[in-house]
């Protein structure tokens, strides 16, 4: 049996008083069923996620976040079209002792006092549109967009292991409770107990000169696997602790006595049963931590403990920008820009999805726009 | 997790700014006279105390990074040796000068220069008489003999000096029984070195650091944190490793040490040091008058405008007798095979580092740098790329990765890269570890160390000999599980004998030719792919006194020189 609305069609065992993250799309506060009532007119308003999506696409502002997020995600996965077809250099060539010829004029790339050549836009072709990363002489859009593959990939990649961890662990302590619950929250306390840039600087200082060892398993210091999985772990108990939480209050309700009424085993309550009412939680944490784990990516990669050069990552560009932030500053202000506008496209809308597949929030918003109207939903 | 993202975003929005700002404040960010508190500007200590002239006050000084150690037997940086010129004095010293004067060998702690007998290989001196430690403890003549033990007892990366006296290489290895060939007399202050075989650099070598006297109490390990006591004109007061260290007089030096020995006393009455990673804010710090003095070069990105805004008033260039090279790990593949040493000579281009170095380097590709005797130019390997890519092609390596060493100081970083780069470009994969500099030679100097196989280095002269670029940096006897500077394991034996041979020589016109001879012979053999000699600089704060401060080609920034203007 399935306590998925969609699926199980069993509006019987859908338990009362769930928390509103908890309850998922198909919940209200109440724990009653939304899917007919929507509206309240006898309009057929569709199942819980054609409601949050309903929603979501009346928050025009998050959905404008998303489609910043989606170009520059694009953009960054088109690195190498604009490394082999525009700029014609990779990411970590050097260009010390070259000279552009435009026109009758020829410009160094990098001049003998040591600074580069400032953006060129499209009058070299493309060639150091953004100009060259000082002394040398690395095509700096190359290296942005190249960066920004690398920090998509931790923060992405990063969110998806904190994920996992957050909901197997929140899952085993939240269900079995008892010892297994006070290992894992302790565990959980331990790391918690430490302030997250510190300790991912810790570990990223250690792993950065050694490496990774784990058995068979061998992470070089240089990988982009060392900073995604330090990223990783040490966001987990910001989320599994909330999804415990959640777990807890779950596993006490009707459908989960029932399924037990039934025969079902822990793996299948837990994965099939209680998973699914998590699912709208999973998801809000999850955008949230892709912007939260870019931040920390770059605040790692300045301090030399997160992307290892000559690999670029946004935080490593304004690392090597910050030591030519009198002559060129613009090695700064364009990476911390890329950043900037990712991660507020990220958050805004992680904060409108969450909106979106929160049941409470159409109170929220009726209470704001002063009417009962779910059209009236608008951006927060 | 919200409020946290929120934090976040906002610390980004606010790091930008700032970012922003500091740009836009451009280079005159020149703290207001009106907005500097007295503590900033010197803390009263900071201007010379009233009517002393120039004498006194409070330095302030900068470094980028805490020196290797704050210990004469062990330190064998720069870095070390300038901090600790004006605390410990050997038994014989350098003047206190600029250029050839400064390379004088004087007596220091010793009442004379050695008198050499039996055929160069008996040094005969004397102790001065009444001379003090800063913490009262009288100086004996025992003191050196233990110091040169320290030496071996630490694993200094300068015990090699000293492996020539009688029963050194036997204590080096047991570490017991002192060192048989030193004999000292308390009472008369008599010190009688006997050496195994003539050493013609052996006066330049009691000239320096890792033989200044300590006193016999002084624990056989670094000494960093609490730096023995000293018998210069300076003591330090605190070393807080990693982070600063402070000098005040030694209140023995005027009423002894000083009254007999050749060396200046000093200015100020006292020194601070911190340590500050950020060099650009040194440079703010100078301008504004927060600190009076920085032993590192102002950063590659304001090199050309405090050079141009400076130089002559507060600002000066120094060259150096230095050599900055890239080494190759010749125990291990790939760098084993003399081809692909060859090919990263030919693929290295000085002319590209003159530019990662903004112009602070002078691109050479020998050992010897230019000013050091038996220095003859010679270019074996002209930049081609083509050809170091045909050399490795015919070396056989293929695929072989190779990790490449550098420190995070600008602009080795760079020169790290663009050498990573290089490699990358003929067919080596490299991988760049890049270290913090406090640490980066000790880690490199650990032959233990995994994946040694190539790196930056550099080397300023310890003494005007050449034997000083070869004896440790190239002698394959030389090699030590710690602390060694031999970083590219070269040991070729024929070469090895040409070192000790000369080494037993006094300098003259044969012998600088045989260096010559013995520097074309190491680039042969592709031991290093050097790539430049150094411009160094010295920058003080507009109430220093630039004309009187003394650069030493050894020990550069002569600390004792410094003083307020009046």
């Amino acid at each position: 049996m399935s306590s998925d609305p969609e699926k199980s069609g069993n509006e019987a065992v859908v338990p009362e008083g769930t928390a509103a993250f908890g309850a998922g799309p198909g919940l209200d506060s109440e724990g009653a069923r939304v899917v007919e009532a929507e509206g309240g007119d006898g309009r057929q308003t569709g199942g819980p996620w054609a409601i949050a999506w309903r929603r979501l696409r009346r928050n025009k502002f998050a959905l404008f976040a998303l489609g910043v997020f989606f170009v520059i995600l694009i953009c960054c996965l088109l690195a190498p079209v604009w490394a082999n077809h525009v700029a014609h250099t990779g990411p970590n060539t050097t260009h010390t002792l070259e000279k552009l010829h435009e026109g009758g004029e020829v410009k160094e790339v990098v001049e003998p006092s040591g600074k580069a050549i400032g953006p060129q836009w499209f009058s070299a072709g493309g060639k150091f549109f953004l100009g060259a990363d000082g002394h040398l002489g690395r095509d700096e859009m190359v290296r942005l967009l190249y960066g920004g593959r690398s920090s998509l990939f931790i923060g992405i990649v990063a969110a998806i292991i904190t994920t996992v961890l957050a909901v197997i662990l929140g899952l085993l302590a939240g269900y079995y409770s008892g010892w297994t619950d006070t290992v894992i929250s302790r565990i959980m306390d331990v790391i918690w107990a430490f302030p997250v840039v510190l300790l991912a600087i810790a570990l990223g200082i250690v792993l950065a000169v050694g490496g990774l060892e784990i058995g068979p398993i061998h992470v070089k210091s240089s990988s982009l696997w060392i900073p995604t999985l330090i990223i990783g772990v040490v966001y987990t108990p910001y989320m599994a602790r909330p999804l415990r939480g959640e777990v807890l209050a779950l596993r006490e309700k009707e459908f989960i006595e029932a399924a037990v009424a039934q025969g079902a085993g822990s793996l299948r309550i837990m994965f099939v049963e209680l998973m699914p009412n998590l699912i709208s939680t999973i998801i809000v944490f999850f955008t949230l931590n892709i912007a939260n784990n870019m931040l920390l990516e770059a605040v790692l990669s300045y301090l030399g403990a997160g992307v290892q050069p000559p690999s670029s990552s946004w935080g490593t560009m304004i690392s090597e920008g910050f030591e030519a932030l009198y002559s060129q500053p613009l090695l700064t202000i364009i990476p911390g820009t890329a950043i900037l506008l990712t991660v507020l496209s990220v958050n805004i809308f992680g904060d409108g999805l969450r909106d979106a597949l929160d049941p409470k929030s159409k109170v929220r918003f009726e209470a704001r726009a002063g009417t009962s109207d779910p059209d009236a939903i608008g951006p927060v | 997790m919200k409020k946290l993202s929120v934090f976040l975003t906002i610390a980004v929005l606010a790091a930008v700014m700032a970012v922003v700002l500091a740009a836009c404040g451009g280079g005159s960010s020149t703290t207001s006279p009106a907005t500097t508190t007295e503590e900033e500007a010197g803390g009263g200590g900071g201007a010379p105390a009233e009517g002393e002239g120039n004498e006194g006050g409070t330095l302030k000084g900068a470094y980028t990074s805490f020196p290797d150690y704050m210990d004469p037997q062990i330190s064998y940086t720069a870095e070390g040796w300038t901090a600790m010129r004006p605390v410990y004095v050997p038994l014989l010293t350098y003047k206190a000068a600029s250029e050839a004067e400064g390379a004088e060998i004087i007596p220091g702690l010793a009442e004379e220069l050695p008198k050499v007998t039996n055929g160069g290989k008996t040094y005969t001196m004397h102790l001065r008489k009444g001379l003090k430690y800063s913490n009262g403890e009288e100086i004996k003549a025992g003191d050196f003999k233990y110091a040169v033990e320290r030496c071996f007892l630490t694993n200094s990366g300068g015990s090699p000096f000293y492996t020539d006296i009688v029963g050194a290489e036997q204590f080096a290895k047991t570490k017991k029984g002192g060192i048989s060939g030193i004999k000292t007399n308390e009472k008369t202050g008599e010190i009688v070195i006997n050496l195994v075989k003539p050493r013609g650099t052996f006066n330049n070598e009691l000239a320096l650091m890792f033989v200044a006297p300590v006193p016999q109490s002084t624990p056989d390990e670094d000494q960093s944190a609490t730096p023995p006591p000293a018998s210069g004109p300076y003591m330090i007061t605190k070393s807080q490793p990693g982070r600063g260290w402070d000098y005040e007089r030694n209140p023995y030096w005027a009423k002894d040490n000083g009254k007999q020995i050749e060396i200046p006393a000093g200015h100020v009455d006292k020194i601070e040091i911190e340590v500050n990673r950020n060099q650009s804010t040194q440079v703010n710090d100078i301008e504004s008058g927060k600190l009076n003095w920085i032993f590192d070069p102002p950063p590659t990105d304001r090199y050309q405008e405090v050079k141009e805004k400076f130089e002559g008033t507060q600002f000066r260039l120094e060259p150096t007798i230095s050599t900055y090279y890239f080494w190759m790990n010749e125990t291990q593949e790939p760098f084993n095979n003399l081809k692909v040493r060859e090919a990263v000579n030919y693929a290295v281009d000085p002319a590209a580092l003159e530019r990662v170095y903004t112009g602070q380097i002078k691109g050479t590709q020998q050992i010897l740098p230019p000013g050091m005797p038996g220095y003859e130019k010679f270019e074996l390997f002209p930049h081609n790329v083509k050809k170091a890519k045909e050399l490795v092609a015919e070396s056989g390596v293929k695929d072989k990765e190779v990790t490449v060493w550098t420190d995070s100081e600008s602009p080795n970083n760079d020169a790290g890269t663009y050498y990573a780069g290089v490699l990358n470009e003929i067919g080596i994969k490299a991988e760049l570890k890049i270290l913090n500099p406090d640490n980066y030679f000790t880690v490199i100097g650990n032959t233990s160390t995994p994946n040694l196989d190539t790196g930056f280095a550099d080397w300023f002269e310890d003494y005007p000999h050449p034997n000083d670029f070869f004896g440790i940096l190239l002698n394959g006897e030389s090699i030590q599980s710690t602390n060694n500077q031999n970083f590219s394991q070269t040991n070729v034996p024929e070469l090895n004998e040409k070192i000790n041979k000369l080494a037993t020589e006094q300098l003259g016109p044969t012998q600088e030719k045989e260096y010559a001879e013995l520097d074309k012979a190491f680039m042969e053999q592709a031991a290093w792919a050097p790539y430049g000699t150094r411009t160094l600089s010295l920058f003080v704060s507009e109430n220093i006194n630039l004309e009187t401060a003394i650069w030493n080609p050894t020990f550069e920034t002569e600390l004792t020189s410094l003083e307020f203007k009046e």
